[in-house]
């Protein structure tokens, strides 16, 4: 399907499910998977070159991290606004994921911000700001209520 | 109201390595010198946040669309005495994310799949089995994709 060798797609297999925390990790992986530590390494550096790996790192729970205001915004954005708005958003600290989605006539709504508060007064004010400052006055706030599921796709490598 | 030096530190560590975790053969001792603290205290340290669900993942976050997938955000209602219905697809191997949500649209997943039509076979046989009407919201252009915390 995609031009990995079969290396690499054991490599990216265990990369998704997790780097173990110990002193060697990469030897760890490479002694499982019968290659040397050296070869992993490279491996991974290639994955990440051809950005099929977007980040390497830790993910945190973040309400658990103190940030318990967290909405879905959908803003209806004149199109002709979308490049402007859509790229100021983006730069925003609090705002994690901004995409631009397809639309309904009964729901205009087109530039869906993920916003991140530590609570939900602070949330309301931030979302205020967005508002006024780029003259959208039609949105829709989704409030995290409860996370039900968040988890790496079971890929088919 | 001065922080506790070693927990400024730890903070330091964990925002830097929510992406930039060192490709090395002793990761953990590159970033020991980088933030003033012991390979073991590091080690320790995530451990005991893995522990506790703080972490989530340590590993790689994946561009699906590398690996020609495609994901397309869903939305529904489903009344409050039938909310199981939520947790029953949020289950399934296709959903990546589910979320309840505020609103009269409560309930927000996403469906990874192979292909435009899987998609809407996986969409049409939910909306049947569930008897929801579900609303498909694929992206047309990401501004930003980063699930990365200051703390």
């Amino acid at each position: 399907m995609l031009d990995l060798t079969e290396k690499e797609k054991k490599v990216l297999k265990i990369l998704i499910n997790g780097l173990p925390i110990c002193e060697r990790p990469y030897y760890k992986i490479a002694q499982n998977l019968d290659l040397s530590e050296e070869e992993v390494l490279n491996i991974i550096k290639s994955l990440i070159e051809k950005k099929i790996i977007r980040r390497l790192g830790i993910t945190l729970r973040h309400n658990l991290a103190g940030i318990e205001g967290n909405a879905m915004v959908a803003w209806k954005v004149p199109e002709e606004k979308v490049e402007e708005v859509g790229n100021a958003l983006a730069s925003l600290p609090f705002v994690s994921h901004c995409y631009l989605r397809k639309t309904y006539e009964d729901w205009p709504y087109n530039l869906y911000t993920m916003l991140h508060a530590k609570n939900k007064e602070e949330l309301f004010k931030l979302i205020q700001n967005i508002s006024e400052k780029f003259k959208l006055f039609e949105y829709e706030v989704l409030f995290t209520k409860k996370e039900i599921v968040r988890k790496h796709a079971q890929y088919l490598l | 109201m001065s922080e506790n030096p070693k927990k400024e530190k730890f903070k330091k560590l964990l925002n830097y390595i929510q992406d930039n975790f060192p490709l090395h053969p002793r990761p953990f001792q590159v970033l020991s010198k980088k933030f003033k603290l012991s390979e073991k205290e590091i080690i320790d340290y995530l451990k005991q946040l893995k522990e506790k669900n703080i972490i989530r993942h340590f590993g790689a976050t994946i561009n699906s669309h590398k690996l020609k997938y495609t994901t397309c955000l869903c939305a529904t209602s489903i009344p409050e005495n039938k909310i199981d219905i939520a947790y029953k697809i949020a289950e399934l191997p296709e959903i990546t994310h589910a979320y309840l949500r505020e609103h009269k649209l409560n309930f927000w997943f996403t469906i990874i799949s192979k292909s435009e039509e899987d998609l809407l076979n996986i969409i049409q046989s939910l909306e049947k089995t569930y008897s929801l009407k579900i609303k498909a919201f694929p992206a047309t252009k990401k501004f930003k994709v980063k699930a990365v915390f200051e703390l």
